[in-house]
C-alpha cells in the first residue's frame, strides 16, 4: 500500500546538505499496524509527514496506493488527505472554536456530504467513542485523553485508508495513554485500519505488528 | 458549508471579544462618518433639480469691468430676458426674480413682520420652475399688478390654512391679492421665498440695458447647446446694448471698450451648477461649493479606508493565532478556496455588523452632523436610492477588500511549518502592514495640520485688523419702517446709559445694502479715465460709531456748508485714481439718473483708511461716503456689560414709536461671521473628522500593539528572566511604531504644505504656513502613537514571566 524507494530528505544549512533522511525504503502493506521508533532527531517526524504527503522528500520515489505522490499538485494532496489519509497529533490539535460534535464533522463536510449523511456518521462515532454526552463540549472543556479520543474519531471520521499518528500519546498519562493504544489497535483489527505511528515508547510499539527503528536519517532494522 | 462558515465566524468574533470590539468599532466609525458625508454630498448634488426642465434652465450672468472694478455678477439687465426670448427661437421662455431691498415688512393682524424671503417674478416664474400649486392657477396668477403667490407655511403662518385664494396681504403698505398657493419651494434650491409678488409692481426705470439688477432665467429648447447660444450674446451687445452705452459715455465700438481695459460678457449658468459652481453677486441665498464637495468625498473615502487598512492589520497580525486552524483544516482536507471563503464570511459578518451599528451611529448623530454642517438632512434620506445601494454593495466591497489580504494570506500557509509550532516570527517583518501604518498615521498628520491651519486662517480673520471694529456694536435692522421718526429714536437710544454712539446708514461693512457707481475725474465720462466704485451714504457720525480712521484730510462735519457735495474715499480709490493727495480734487458721476448724461461733481475731502467691507477672500476695491439721509438700518456703538437689558430698553423705545412695527437687531460681530460660515463649517467638519481619523488610527494601532506583545510574551518572559527592566520592554515594543509614525511625518510635510497653500490662495488676506504646526502635528501624532503602544506595552512588560514561559 506504501512503498518508499530511496527516499532522501535534506536542508540546505551554508553549503553543505544536512541530511535528515537518507536512503530510506520501506514498505507498508494494508492492514498492518507499523511503530516508528527512534531516538529525538532521527528524522521520524520528517518520514510520517512525507508518508502523510505535508512534506515533499528531495528524492527518490513513494508509491500510495500504487500511485506515484512524490510530486502531486495542492488539489490531489487535498483530494488524498479527505479520502484515504487521517492524522492524529500529539497536541491533539483540535479546532478551539468547535464543539466535539463540530470538529467531528469537520472532515465530512470537506467531504461534501449531505447533512443527514454527516448526522448520522457523526453519532455512530460518537456512540463507538462512548463520547455522546460531551458532543456540545468545547475542547478547553476536556481532558487531554478525551480530547485525544475526538481527535482520533475526527481522523476516521471519512473512512480513510490509512491513519498517521504522531506521537499521540505523548500529551497523555498512562492510563489514558492505554485506553488509545487499545482503541488503535481494535482499529486496526476489526476496521482493518492502516495505522503507522511515531513513538518513544517501547510499550506503545508492542501494540502494533512491526517496528521500523530510525538513527540519524537511516533505517537501521 | 455556508452556514458552517458563518457560525464558525461567529464563535470566532465572540471568543475575541477585545479583538472584535476595535475592530467592529473602528469600521462602524468609519461607515458612520462616510455615511453622514454620502448623504450631505447627495443633498449638496441635488439642489434645483426638483426642477422638470432642470437641464434645460440657465441663468444669465455678466462679466463687467469698468474703471478698474471687475465684477462677476449673477444677475443681468432688465430687458435681457425678453431680448433673448424675441431674437432667438431657441430660448422657449424666460423670467425674472428682483430683489431690491431683500425685505418687506407684512401685516399680520395689527403687527408687521419683516420677512426677508419675498421675491418680485415675472408671470412666466412658474412655466420654467416647476412649483406645484395647492390653490389657484400658477400660469396666471402674477399676470396683474398686486397679485401674490404665496407658500404653504406662510399662508398657514398669516391665515392658519392654506385656503386664503382672493385673500389679501399687505406688504409695504400696499395691498395684494393672493392668486395661488404653491408647495414650500425645496431646502433644496438656490432660492427660497415665501412670497412671490408680481413683477409689475416693481418700481424701476425699465428698459436701460446697463443696469443690472434682474436675475434672469431662460428656459433653452430641447437640443439646444447653451455653449453655443452663449455665442450670441456678442450680437445682443452689439446690436442693443452698445448704442445705450454711447449715450453717455465716449466709446465708438465695443473694440474701443475692450482696449482701454474694459469688458462686458455675458455667460450661461446652468441651474444645476449654480448651487456649486457660481460665486457671483449677488447670490440668492448662500451657496455651497464643489471644492468642499470634494475635499468632504477625499475625507469620508480616506476614514474608510483608514478603518479597512486597520481591519486588515489586525487581521493579519491575528493570523499566527489562527495558524493552527488552519493547519488542521488542510491537513483535513480543505481545499485554499474553502478557507479563503470561510475568512471572507468572518469579514462580511464583522462588516455587516459593522454597517448596522455605522448606521445607528450616524442615525443618532445626525442631528449634530446637522448642525455642524447647517444642513437640515431627513433621516429617511438614508432610504433614498442614492443611498440603498450603500448597504447592499459596501459591506461586500469593504468586506472582500479587508477580508482579502489576512484570507490569502492565511490560507497559504504551509501546514506542517505551523502544526510544528513555527508560525511566531510571522509578526514583525511585515512590509505591507508597515506600510498601512504609515499611511494611516500619513492621513491623521495631514488632517492635523489642515485643521490647524484652517483655525488659525479663521481665527486671524476674525481678529484682523479690519480698518473698522466690529465688537459692541448693535445693529437694528428695518429702520426704515420708523418713517420720519428714524432720527427721533436714534436720538432717544444715545440718550440711554451704555450707548455711545450711533449712526443711520443701510451700508454697513457686513451684510447689507451695497451701491456701485461709475466715477469719472473728467467732466466727460470715458472709459479711459472711469473709475467704478461703490457709494455708500453714511452720517457725520459714521466714522466714529465704525471708528474707521480718517488718513488725509477731513470726515463729514456740521461746520462746513457745502458737505452734500462732498466725497470721503478710501486709500483704494485714492491711489486708483492716482492722486497722491486728493483732497480737494472733483470727481464726476451720473449716479443719480441712470438715463441722463449729465455729470454732477464731487469734491474729495477726506480718505479714509482701507477697511474691509466684504470677505477677507476678496481684495479691497475703491469705496466712496457722501453724506446723506439712509435709514435701513441704524448701528449703535454700545459699552455696556448688561446688553440684554439695554437691548430690551432700545425695543422700549422703539415700540413706543412703532407700536406696529416688530423690532428685530443683530451684533455686526455676528453679522461679520456669516460671510464666514461655509469656511467655519468646513473647519468644524474638518476638526471634527481629523479627530475622529486619529482616534480611528489609534484604535488600529492599539489593537495592533495588544497583538504584537501577546505574539511577545515569549519573548518578554525571556528577556525578563535575563534582568531586563520594564522601561527596557516599553522601548523594545515602541520603538518600531514610533519609526513608523516619524516616516509618515516626513511624507505627510510637502503633502499637507501644498493643499494648505492652495486652501489660502482663495484669500486676498491670509497667514503664512508657519513651521511648528508641522513639527506639533508630528509631535502630537508621536505622542498620541506612544501613548497608545505604551499602555499595551506597559501591561506586557509587567506581566509575571512564569506565566508566558509555562504556557510555551
Amino acid at each position: 500500500m506504501i512503498q518508499l524507494k530511496k527516499v532522501y530528505k535534506y536542508y540546505n544549512s551554508g553549503s553543505k546538505k544536512a541530511y535528515v533522511l537518507s536512503d530510506i525504503s520501506l514498505d507498508i502493506s494494508a492492514g498492518e499496524f507499523v511503530s516508528i521508533m527512534g531516538p529525538s532527531g532521527s528524522g521520524k517526524s520528517t518520514l510520517l509527514h512525507i508518508l502523510g504527503l505535508l512534506e515533499e522528500s528531495n528524492d527518490g520515489e513513494y508509491l500510495f496506493l500504487g500511485e506515484n505522490v512524490s510530486h502531486l499538485t495542492e488539489k490531489k494532496k487535498t483530494e488524498l488527505h479527505r479520502n484515504q489519509i487521517g492524522f492524529v497529533f500529539q497536541a491533539y490539535h483540535l479546532i478551539d472554536e468547535l464543539t466535539v460534535y463540530e470538529n467531528i464533522e469537520t472532515p465530512l463536510l470537506y467531504k461534501g456530504l449531505n447533512s443527514s449523511e454527516r448526522k448520522s456518521r457523526v453519532a455512530e462515532l460518537l456512540d463507538k467513542f462512548n463520547i455522546v454526552g460531551r458532543k456540545d463540549l468545547f475542547p478547553s472543556q476536556l481532558s487531554g485523553g478525551q480530547q485525544q479520543l475526538v481527535g482520533i474519531a475526527r481522523a476516521i471520521a471519512g473512512n480513510p485508508k490509512v491513519i498517521f499518528a504522531d506521537e499521540p500519546t505523548g500529551n497523555l498519562h498512562s492510563d489514558q495513554a492505554i485506553e488509545i493504544m487499545q482503541l488503535f489497535k481494535k482499529l486496526n483489527e476489526q476496521e482493518k485500519v492502516t495505522i503507522v505511528q511515531v513513538t518513544h515508547s517501547e510499550h506503545n510499539a508492542t501494540y502494533g505488528n512491526r517496528i521500523i527503528r530510525l538513527k540519524d536519517g537511516l533505517v537501521v532494522q | 458549508m455556508i452556514k458552517n462558515y458563518f457560525k464558525i465566524a461567529w464563535r470566532n468574533l465572540s471568543k475575541n471579544k477585545g479583538y472584535t470590539a476595535i475592530n467592529i468599532l473602528g469600521l462602524a466609525s468609519g461607515l458612520a462618518v462616510c455615511l453622514l458625508i454620502s448623504l450631505y454630498i447627495v443633498d449638496e448634488l441635488s439642489f434645483d433639480r426638483y426642477n422638470l426642465n432642470a437641464d434645460r434652465i440657465y441663468r444669465v450672468d455678466a462679466d463687467v469691468k469698468f474703471g478698474g472694478n471687475e465684477q462677476k455678477l449673477a444677475v443681468a439687465s432688465d430687458p435681457m430676458g425678453a431680448t433673448l426670448k424675441k431674437d432667438y427661437p431657441q430660448v422657449e421662455e424666460f423670467t425674472r426674480i428682483y430683489t431690491s431691498s431683500g425685505s418687506k415688512m407684512i401685516k399680520k393682524g395689527n403687527e408687521l413682520i419683516n420677512e426677508e424671503r419675498v421675491a418680485n417674478a415675472d408671470s412666466t416664474f412658474f412655466d420654467v420652475f416647476t412649483l406645484p400649486a395647492l390653490t389657484g392657477n400658477t400660469k396666471t396668477a402674477l399676470n396683474e399688478p398686486n397679485t401674490v403667490v404665496i407658500t404653504e407655511s406662510s399662508a398657514k403662518k398669516y391665515f392658519g390654512n392654506v385656503d386664503v385664494l382672493g385673500k389679501t396681504v399687505e406688504a409695504d403698505k400696499i395691498l395684494y391679492k393672493i392668486t395661488a398657493v404653491i408647495k414650500d419651494i425645496p431646502k433644496n434650491s438656490h432660492f427660497n421665498f415665501d412670497f412671490i409678488f408680481s413683477m409689475k409692481n416693481v418700481d424701476y426705470q425699465f428698459g436701460n440695458f446697463l443696469s443690472m439688477n434682474f436675475q434672469t432665467y431662460i428656459l433653452l429648447k430641447e437640443g439646444t447647446d447653451y455653449k453655443v447660444f452663449e455665442k450670441n450674446f456678442k450680437q445682443v451687445i452689439d446690436k442693443y446694448i452698445l448704442p445705450q452705452a454711447k449715450q453717455f459715455m465716449n466709446i465708438k465700438s465695443m473694440d474701443d471698450f475692450r482696449n482701454s481695459g474694459n469688458k462686458l460678457e455675458f455667460s450661461l449658468m446652468p441651474l444645476t451648477a449654480i448651487h456649486l459652481h457660481s460665486d457671483r453677486f449677488p447670490e440668492l441665498s448662500a451657496n455651497g461649493n464643489i471644492q468642499y464637495v470634494y475635499i468632504f468625498g477625499a475625507v469620508a473615502f480616506f476614514i474608510l479606508l483608514i478603518a479597512c487598512i486597520n481591519f486588515i492589520n489586525l487581521s493579519t497580525a491575528r493570523s499566527a493565532g489562527r495558524a493552527k486552524e488552519v493547519g488542521i483544516r488542510k491537513v483535513l482536507g480543505t481545499e485554499r478556496k474553502n478557507l479563503i471563503a470561510q475568512f471572507l464570511a468572518e469579514s462580511i459578518l464583522m462588516v455587516t455588523i459593522s454597517l448596522i451599528i455605522g448606521v445607528a451611529g450616524a442615525y443618532f448623530a445626525l442631528p449634530l452632523f446637522n448642525n455642524i454642517a447647517a444642513k437640515s438632512i431627513d433621516i429617511s434620506n438614508i432610504l433614498s436610492k442614492q443611498i440603498l445601494p450603500f448597504f447592499i454593495i459596501v459591506p461586500f466591497i469593504v468586506g472582500l477588500v479587508a477580508g482579502s489580504y489576512p484570507a490569502f494570506y492565511l490560507s497559504r500557509f504551509n501546514p506542517v511549518t505551523v502544526l510544528k509550532g513555527k508560525m511566531n516570527a510571522g509578526f514583525k517583518k511585515d512590509n505591507l502592514r508597515s506600510g498601512l501604518v504609515v499611511f494611516q498615521f500619513f492621513t491623521s498628520i495631514i488632517l492635523i495640520i489642515a485643521t490647524v491651519i484652517i483655525y488659525k486662517q479663521l481665527n486671524y480673520i476674525q481678529t484682523a485688523n479690519l480698518g473698522f471694529n466690529k465688537d459692541q456694536v448693535l445693529i437694528i435692522n428695518g429702520a426704515n419702517a420708523l418713517a420720519n421718526k428714524d432720527e427721533a429714536f436714534k436720538n432717544e437710544v444715545l440718550n440711554l446709559p451704555g450707548v455711545t454712539s450711533g449712526t443711520m446708514s443701510a451700508y454697513l461693512p457686513v451684510v447689507s445694502s451695497r451701491s456701485d457707481n461709475s466715477y469719472s475725474k473728467d467732466a466727460v465720462m470715458d472709459p479711459q479715465n472711469a473709475l467704478s466704485m461703490q457709494t455708500w451714504i453714511a452720517d457725520y457720525d459714521y466714522m466714529q460709531t465704525m471708528e474707521m480712521q480718517i488718513k488725509l484730510g477731513r470726515n463729514f462735519s456740521k461746520d462746513f456748508g457745502e458737505d452734500s457735495s462732498a466725497l470721503i474715499i478710501n486709500e483704494t480709490a485714492a491711489k486708483v485714481l492716482g492722486y497722491d493727495n486728493p483732497i480737494g480734487k472733483k470727481i464726476y458721476t451720473n449716479y443719480q439718473d441712470q438715463n441722463s448724461t449729465r455729470l454732477i461733481s464731487y469734491t474729495i475731502i477726506g480718505v479714509v483708511k482701507d477697511f474691509h467691507f466684504e470677505s477677507l477672500r476678496q481684495n479691497i476695491y475703491p469705496l466712496g461716503f457722501r453724506l446723506g439721509h439712509s435709514n435701513g438700518l441704524i448701528s449703535f456703538k454700545v459699552s455696556t456689560a448688561d446688553v440684554k437689558s439695554l437691548i430690551k430698553k432700545i425695543e422700549t423705545k422703539w415700540k413706543s414709536i412703532a407700536p406696529e412695527m416688530a423690532f428685530s437687531y443683530r451684533f455686526m460681530n455676528e453679522s461679520f461671521n456669516n460671510i464666514y460660515q461655509a469656511e467655519q463649517r468646513v473647519a468644524k467638519v474638518a476638526i471634527t473628522f481629523s479627530i475622529l481619523t486619529i482616534l480611528i488610527a489609534c484604535l488600529g494601532l492599539f489593537g495592533l500593539v495588544t497583538y504584537m506583545a501577546e505574539q511577545r510574551t515569549k519573548e518578554i518572559g525571556i528577556r525578563k528572566v535575563l534582568g531586563a527592566t520594564s522601561v527596557n520592554m516599553v522601548t523594545l515594543l515602541s520603538k518600531d511604531f514610533l519609526i513608523l509614525v516619524s516616516i509618515a511625518a516626513i511624507i505627510a510635510f510637502p503633502v499637507a504644505w501644498w493643499a494648505m497653500y492652495k486652501w489660502l490662495q482663495d484669500f486676498a488676506y491670509r497667514i503664512s504656513i508657519s513651521w511648528w504646526v508641522f513639527v506639533m502635528a508630528a509631535l502630537v501624532a508621536l505622542l498620541i502613537a506612544l501613548l497608545t503602544v505604551s499602555f499595551q506595552a506597559i501591561k506586557a512588560a509587567i506581566a509575571n514571566p512564569i506565566k508566558s514561559l509555562k504556557a510555551e
